[in-house]
């Protein structure tokens, strides 16, 4: 059995969908993977029946701002605002350092938040959904 | 990038009072830690003591490509006659207070100082004392 620490995770990602690049100064990650349920109950049947349905994942990645430019960091936390976003970005979030314990996937960004309060360093979280298959190595 | 180096943070805040209090008149002596003094009564001098304190983490990561954040404050005894009013010390404590408030000096941010607070039972006895304490803090990039 082992523990780990947040600050053993990290953030790689890649817009370009070839070969991820790790997110300077992430201060956390989280994600959810959601599969819907469909109601399989009979027809007077007494208890409810249910079934899996589609699996779909969303979540967020926070990092401080550190003015990067000319890097895929720069890339994450602009990619907001680009058009024509074909969904096919790499994400990869690590839950350890030696970066074997992953969930990767293809995916956008959906929105970000820009925020800067006094005496705080700055901070952006960008919000993400998956595109197709989420893979879990976990 | 590399660990924080505590003398480098320590030489940034010395220096400052050391230049703003002996090159500008009246020129007032500053004492730092572990350095000897013996003063003169009825003069004025200023005693500058750095501490560090928390360190919190900022980023994800080992011992490379993560960042802490180094956070310390810089306490400043301000000695002067007594039986003379406040008004001297508190323009030694304008002078400090306006040297550190808000600024941002080679990566070690400053905030707002607190004081000149007036203590009680001024250490040495025989002096009217008061306080500036300034925190600080410094990314650390590792």
């Amino acid at each position: 059995m082992a523990f780990y620490r947040g600050q053993q995770g990290s953030v790689k990602f890649d817009d370009a969908g070839s070969s991820a690049a790790a997110i300077t100064a992430t201060r956390s990650w989280s994600m959810t993977v959601e599969k819907a349920v469909l109601d399989s109950t009979a027809l007077g049947a007494i208890h409810a029946g249910n079934v899996g349905g589609i699996i779909s994942g969303s979540g967020s990645v926070e990092l401080l701002y550190t003015a990067s430019s000319g890097d895929e960091t720069n890339v994450f936390i602009e990619a907001a605002n680009m058009g024509s976003d074909a969904g096919d970005a790499i994400f990869e979030l690590y839950l350890d350092t030696t970066g074997t314990k992953k969930i990767s996937f293809d995916g956008l960004i959906t929105s970000a938040d820009y925020s800067a309060t006094v005496g705080e360093a700055e901070v952006i979280t960008c919000n993400f959904v998956t595109n197709g298959t989420i893979t879990l190595d976990i | 990038m590399a660990a924080i180096d505590l003398n480098t943070v320590r030489s940034t805040i010395e220096g400052r009072i050391n230049l703003e209090l002996q090159s500008d008149s009246p020129k007032i002596p500053v004492v730092f830690n572990n350095v000897s003094y013996t003063p003169q009564l009825g003069d004025s001098w200023v005693q500058c003591l750095i501490n560090f304190g928390d360190n919190e983490y900022m980023s994800m990561g080992g011992t490379t490509d993560s960042d802490n954040l180094v956070v310390g404050v810089v306490l400043f005894n301000i000695y002067t006659s007594t039986g003379i009013g406040s008004k001297d010390n508190f323009v030694i404590g304008k002078r400090i207070r306006d040297l550190y408030n808000r600024i941002n000096v080679s990566g070690v941010y400053f905030d707002p100082p607190v004081g000149p607070e007036v203590v009680s039972s001024s250490s040495p006895t025989g002096y009217f004392q008061t306080q500036v304490r300034v925190t600080f803090e410094s990314f650390e990039e590792l």
